[in-house]
């Protein structure tokens, strides 16, 4: 817990009161029961549902796309080039529009309801595909910023090419990689208020749902935004305690076996 | 370009049964010829140096038997069995010629310049990886390896550590075990300690030596005159992408056999 204190929690309880104090002076009345903090917490777990299982797709899927990218064949560097650079030229919104509302139409001509996806599983796909658009070239980045000799290191042991990248470039190159990918992770917690358009019911959606009936609208909103940054910072905290513990330590690891000599 | 001047007088003491021999090993980037045709053979327990003017093909030599680097003409013989071919450019490695090339860097460890110790593992880790992945060893033969291959080098006690908190001497030692601990028949040294200041150059020359004393087959390329004249059995001077001379350090220091090697002598 000793990673909690510090400037994170400060930063946090800062801006949240800030933004809770304003609004207090614009809407004197007591407003807090009125905020529905329930609901919107209940409505975060959509969110966070949405990134803890598009988000590991994506890395893994980048992964994936990275090493065709990297592929000496233009069988499989081609169309992933095209498929990456496709992904990241057109913005997530028409892509989850394409998969929602035109697939289906295309389905009706084929005479098939197989296109006919539901909300969720459309979010999935497209967040995960198009995030992993953007894991790919952080994936090739990483890996690209492994020295060479670390594979020849490993080839001169003996070891196959697929065993030296996953035994000792790969592991490398996860550390590089670690603090960009997080800062996706949070990008696609933010992103996620998108889905709201494909019927999918998520914390903004829920907030922008309570608020519209109500009088204290922003201040839903703002309550909203303020579980967001939660997430955010949680995340954040999360990823900060990773890297510590997979940093290449400057100092000796103490166990027990050390203490013998 | 200047002629290549081959000295002939002492012929290579071609060994009977040499352990390692290259025959006729050429490699070309292009237009450009970095090895053309070296021969080289080495008995079992033999130390030889290579020294040379920057450029003349020493550390492309060695990548190329390890196969780091393809080659395009030639062959290398360990124990008079053919473990590479030269290919021609653009070859794509057949799985058999892929599984062939990892046989032969098993038998053939190589140390680096720049150590290139696995910087995710502890150092421990870093000797078992080898014995575990291509051996086949179980975790616990593995750490008896390399607790035997550490000690060898003097660096038991740092097995828990992170490579990067050890000196650049004690990196190099930890990376000579980790080649050791595959059991090579040869061992391949890339100016090992071209990276390092005399005092830890002293210390790798030191398990060179030891390593030297308990009849491994050595092949160095160094810019350690020092060490090129103390140790080797045979110092092979190259230039220009051919063995030019070679003989006894003696033959080689004293003598100066070639206007290139009186040349580079004294420029040291």
């Amino acid at each position: 817990m000793a990673l909690l204190s510090g400037w994170w929690v400060a930063a946090l309880a800062l801006s949240v009161g800030v933004l809770f104090w304003f609004s207090d002076r614009m809407w004197p009345d007591a407003w807090l029961p009125r905020l529905e903090i329930p609901a919107l917490l209940r409505a975060s777990r959509v969110t966070l549902f949405l990134t803890a299982v598009s988000m590991p797709i994506a890395v893994a899927l980048g992964l994936f796309l990275a090493v065709c990218r990297r592929s000496q064949y233009a069988l499989f560097s081609w169309p992933t080039a095209l498929y990456i650079e496709a992904i990241r030229g057109t913005p997530l919104l028409v892509q989850l529009f394409v998969i929602f509302y035109s697939l289906p139409q295309l389905g009706l001509y084929f005479e098939t309801d197989l296109l006919t996806l539901d909300g969720m599983t459309v979010a999935v796909i497209c967040l995960s595909g198009n995030y992993a658009a953007y894991e790919a070239e952080i994936h090739r980045a990483g890996l690209q910023a492994v020295e060479s000799g670390q594979r020849e290191a490993a080839l001169s042991l003996g070891l196959s090419e697929r065993q030296s990248f996953f035994s000792v470039v790969l592991p490398q190159a996860f550390r590089i990689i670690l603090p960009p990918v997080l800062n996706d992770a949070i990008a696609m917690l933010k992103d996620c208020s998108l889905v709201t358009t494909i019927t999918v019911s998520e914390l903004l959606n829920v907030a922008e749902g309570i608020g519209r009936t109500r009088i204290n609208r922003s201040q839903v909103l703002l309550a909203a935004a303020a579980i967001y940054l939660l997430m955010s910072m949680t995340f954040l905290l999360f990823g900060k305690w990773v890297e510590k513990r997979l940093a290449f330590s400057g100092k000796p690891k103490l166990n027990v076996e050390n203490l013998k000599h | 370009m200047r002629a290549v001047v081959v000295d002939n007088q002492v012929a290579p003491l071609a060994p009977e049964g040499a352990l390692l021999e290259v025959q006729g090993m050429q490699k070309n980037f292009g237009a450009h010829q970095v090895l053309q045709g070296v021969n080289l053979q080495a008995r079992k327990a033999e130390v030889i140096c290579i020294l040379g003017p920057n450029g003349c093909g020493k550390s492309t030599f060695l990548r190329c038997l390890n196969l780091l680097e393809p080659y395009q003409a030639g062959r290398v013989l360990l124990k008079g069995r053919v473990v590479s071919e030269g290919k021609p450019h653009g070859h794509q490695p057949s799985r058999e010629e892929q599984a062939q090339a990892r046989a032969l860097r098993r038998h053939i460890g190589m140390v680096f310049q720049r150590f290139n110790l696995f910087p995710h593992l502890s150092v421990l880790k870093n000797v078992m990886l080898g014995p575990v992945k291509v051996l086949g060893l179980t975790q616990g033969e593995a750490h008896a390896v390399a607790e035997k291959m550490l000690r060898k080098v003097g660096l038991w006690e740092k097995h828990p550590c992170d490579p990067l908190t050890l000196s650049g001497g004690q990196q190099q030692r930890v990376a000579i075990a980790r080649s050791l601990a595959m059991n090579p028949d040869v061992m391949l040294f890339d100016e090992a300690t071209s990276a390092l200041d005399p005092v830890m150059t002293k210390e790798v020359f030191k398990v060179v030596r030891e390593l030297a004393a308990e009849g491994m087959t050595m092949l160095l390329v160094t810019h350690d005159m020092d060490f090129a004249h103390d140790l080797p059995d045979r110092v092979v001077f190259m230039d220009q992408g051919v063995i030019a001379a070679q003989g006894t350090p003696e033959y080689i220091f004293d003598q100066r056999p070639l206007p290139v090697i009186q040349q580079f002598l004294s420029r040291k």
